[in-house]
């Protein structure tokens, strides 16, 4: 071996060494500086979505940024990993205010106070969404959409059976039994390869049968997890699941993208779900079946008011990085998603995931296919149920992340492994825990 | 100097023991004895609370019980298959090779291509094999369904994927029996057992035994079978420690409590490492 070939290598493994130890070129090809987003790992055709009305529509408003957008299956365990070691991308996705709250305590996010008074969030955003982001007063994440659980249904299911919308929950049972006698599902749904799917029926019965007012009182530690009326509503959840009404023993074998072709293959009336299950309604209420789909708020058990009340959620949040070197045009992009114009283009070919929550929501549907149709004018009524205060709760975003995990197995009673009683005495211990720790998300109050 | 120098090339070595074995693994047990959520810079010590909290824990007892289920599966039926396919194949001449490529198989696919081919076209209620025989009016439900089945349907995928790779590695070995042996045994008029059992196994032995330990040692490492096909569900009925941890460190973010339970899944790991090593000493003086 020559010594100028061992000099060479010598030089290459030296500026090897040296460029791994350097900080991580910013810029682009282009000479841009660039800015970086990680986001779930949508389909390909919401994929292009995205990039069609964020990436290239801000990549052509300026000349000095190129946003990227990185999508990750395994984006939560991904962003958790690289903050912590105080990497990760300028815009932090997050699946929920109480996955922003251990990050914004570890000081890995920005304190978006500036921007919101900047932009001004705190007047645009729906209240209790906006108080959901902050973590001691303070703004750390914006909610990209709001999100409630009600009822899809086959309009054609209830047509041909001669069954009317139900408007109480001794309708729906009615229906659903009527249906079980017909052989069909009495609604589908499943948790097959996503188990924090759970999460949509503790709060469902939580919202619905034990009242949004009950679960503010347990929330804010003036009632236990342990209230006959929470015990109750979640004795009525295993009532139902025994029964089979969710979906009966093919709950852990469906998907919602199978539990959406089932519906619209009419083997069941009802699909109890959340509103994001419109993204995954595209493939089957295609063509001319896309007007079958209905979707309706989830009747309340002793509902004195008569109007709908709607479980309060919010799909993701995004946060900004505390380690971004471009933190204000960061905001400037999440500024952008949060307007009309954001929520009418990406609803148009992307219904389910971004019903942005703006008090003030003007939604165009003159343009919009049916589901995008049916999806906006499902938030446009959430988000005038909200401003009343017409709302219960999410478990996933408004209960701090370990009691949420006892939540998660309401499975448990549903199987006979514990009762209602013993697993809300293991979420009041763990409740007391984290709230004494300041890790409960703020718990915004609904009407009286 | 020539110490010198030996201690200059085992560095490489040492250096990445040290990184990604010892200091990772030092860590670990920090860890355990704090409240760390994975992020904070300030983790309390709060001593041996997690370890106190997974004793009274039933999920926890359920998953190390369903591991030490998962390893007794794992250490009879694959060892079974792979040694009674490996003996029929040895008398294949011409057919042996495909045999062994079409066995291993299933395990040189990745676990998410053949989980999604379990949940999908077999144990699917909709459009797999399952929903195929409740259309033609059989009343057969999705194993995985069932608390009772979960576990075991998920094992059936996992030995489906790992039974062809013993088979390959049992041939290997039984392949190295000196014929000499084989033709005297078949002379002596040993019949197939006993030509297995007295000529056959004692040849194979040390693979058999590494093989053992090693199964042992993945059983309570679990977690990509388990994770894909059921996520521990359902209501635990399929929960290791491997998928529980996990769950407190990117779920609940209680990474200290995860850490508690990996220093477990390493300390079956450790039992199984000690016993391997016993035996070998007792091999060697024997």
């Amino acid at each position: 071996m020559s010594k100028k070939f061992v000099g060479f290598i010598a030089i290459f493994m030296v500026m090897l060494f040296v460029s791994g130890c350097s900080s991580k070129s910013e810029n682009t090809s282009g000479g841009k500086e660039k800015i970086t987003m990680w986001f779930w790992g949508a389909p390909p055709e919401h994929q292009e979505t995205m990039k069609k009305v964020l990436v290239d529509k801000y990549n052509k408003s300026q000349d000095k940024y190129e946003l990227t957008v990185e999508f990750r299956n395994s984006v939560d365990k991904d962003i958790s990993v690289a903050l912590s070691s105080g990497q990760g991308p300028d815009i932090v996705y997050g699946s929920g205010p109480s996955f922003v709250i251990p990050l914004a305590e570890a000081g890995k996010i920005e304190n978006l106070d500036k921007y919101a008074e900047q932009y001004g969030w705190k007047d645009r955003i729906v209240e209790p969404i906006y108080q959901s982001g902050t973590v001691n007063g303070s703004l750390y994440s914006l909610g990209n959409s709001l999100n409630t659980i009600g009822i899809f249904y086959n309009k054609k299911v209830l047509k041909d059976n001669n069954w009317a919308e139900p408007k109480t929950i001794e309708d729906l049972v009615k229906i659903m039994d009527e249906a079980m006698e017909k052989g069909m599902y009495a609604s589908v749904t499943g948790n097959k390869g996503w188990k924090p799917v759970n999460e949509n029926y503790s709060s469902l019965f939580l919202t619905h049968f034990a009242g949004g007012a009950k679960v503010y009182e347990a929330l804010t530690g003036d009632t236990q997890w342990t209230d006959p009326e929470i015990i109750a509503a979640l004795d009525k959840s295993a009532e139902w699941y025994k029964k089979g009404y969710l979906a009966g023993k093919d709950y852990p074998n469906l998907t919602f993208n199978e539990s959406t072709q089932l519906l619209a293959d009419e083997k069941a009336p009802f699909f109890f779900g959340p509103s994001l299950v419109y993204q995954f309604a595209s493939h089957s209420f295609s063509g001319d079946k896309a007007k079958d789909l209905g979707f309706m708020p989830f009747p309340t058990m002793n509902n004195e008011t008569g109007e709908p009340q709607y479980t309060l959620g919010v799909t993701a949040t995004f946060s900004i990085n505390a380690k971004s070197k471009n933190k204000d045009e960061a905001a400037k992009i999440l500024d952008s998603m949060m307007t009309n114009e954001f929520m009418n283009e990406m609803t148009k070919s992307w219904p389910g995931y971004w019903g942005v929550p703006l008090k003030d929501l003007q939604i165009d549907t003159s343009n919009m296919p049916e589901l995008s149709k049916g999806y906006a004018e499902a938030i446009q009524s959430m988000v005038e149920g909200v401003n009343k205060g017409h709302f219960g709760y999410y478990t996933g975003v408004f209960l701090p992340p370990a009691t949420q995990q006892i939540f998660l197995d309401i499975e448990s009673i549903w199987n006979g492994q514990m009762t209602s009683k013993e697993l809300m005495e293991k979420a009041q211990k763990e409740f007391d825990k984290e709230k004494e720790k300041g890790l409960v998300p703020p718990t915004p109050e609904p009407a009286k | 100097m020539r110490k010198a120098l030996n201690y200059f090339l085992l560095s490489p070595a040492l250096l990445i023991s040290l990184l990604i074995v010892f200091i990772p693994g030092l860590l670990t047990i920090i860890v355990s004895f704090t409240d760390w959520n994975g992020v904070s810079t300030t983790p309390e010590f709060i001593g041996l609370q997690n370890f106190n909290e997974l004793f009274v824990d039933s999920i926890f007892w359920q998953a190390l019980f369903n591991n030490v289920k998962w390893t007794l599966i794992f250490i009879t039926i694959p060892i079974v298959i792979g040694l009674l396919t490996a003996m029929l194949l040895l008398k294949r001449k011409r057919t042996k090779s495909v045999y062994q490529l079409i066995f291993l198989f299933p395990y040189i696919l990745a676990p998410t291509t053949n989980a999604i081919l379990w949940l999908n076209i077999i144990f699917n209620p909709v459009s797999g094999v399952v929903g195929y025989l409740q259309e033609a009016g059989i009343p057969i439900d999705s194993p995985l369904s069932s608390m009772n089945t979960a576990l075991y349907a998920v094992a059936a995928v996992d030995v489906w994927h790992y039974w062809g790779f013993l088979t390959v590695v049992f041939l290997a070995a039984l392949r190295q029996t000196p014929l000499d042996q084989i033709e005297a045994a078949h002379l002596e008029g040993c019949n197939g057992w006993q030509l297995f059992r007295y000529v056959y196994f004692p040849t194979i032995k040390p693979t058999f035994n590494i093989l053992f330990i090693m199964i042992i040692i993945f059983s309570f490492l679990t977690f990509d079978y388990v994770y894909l096909l059921t996520g521990g569900g359902p209501s635990h009925a399929t929960e290791m420690l491997s998928t529980y941890a996990y769950t407190f460190a990117f779920s609940a973010f209680q990474v200290g409590k995860a850490a508690a339970i990996a220093l477990f899944m390493s300390f079956f790991g450790l039992l199984a490492s000690c016993f391997y090593i016993w035996m070998s000493r007792n091999e060697l003086k024997n």
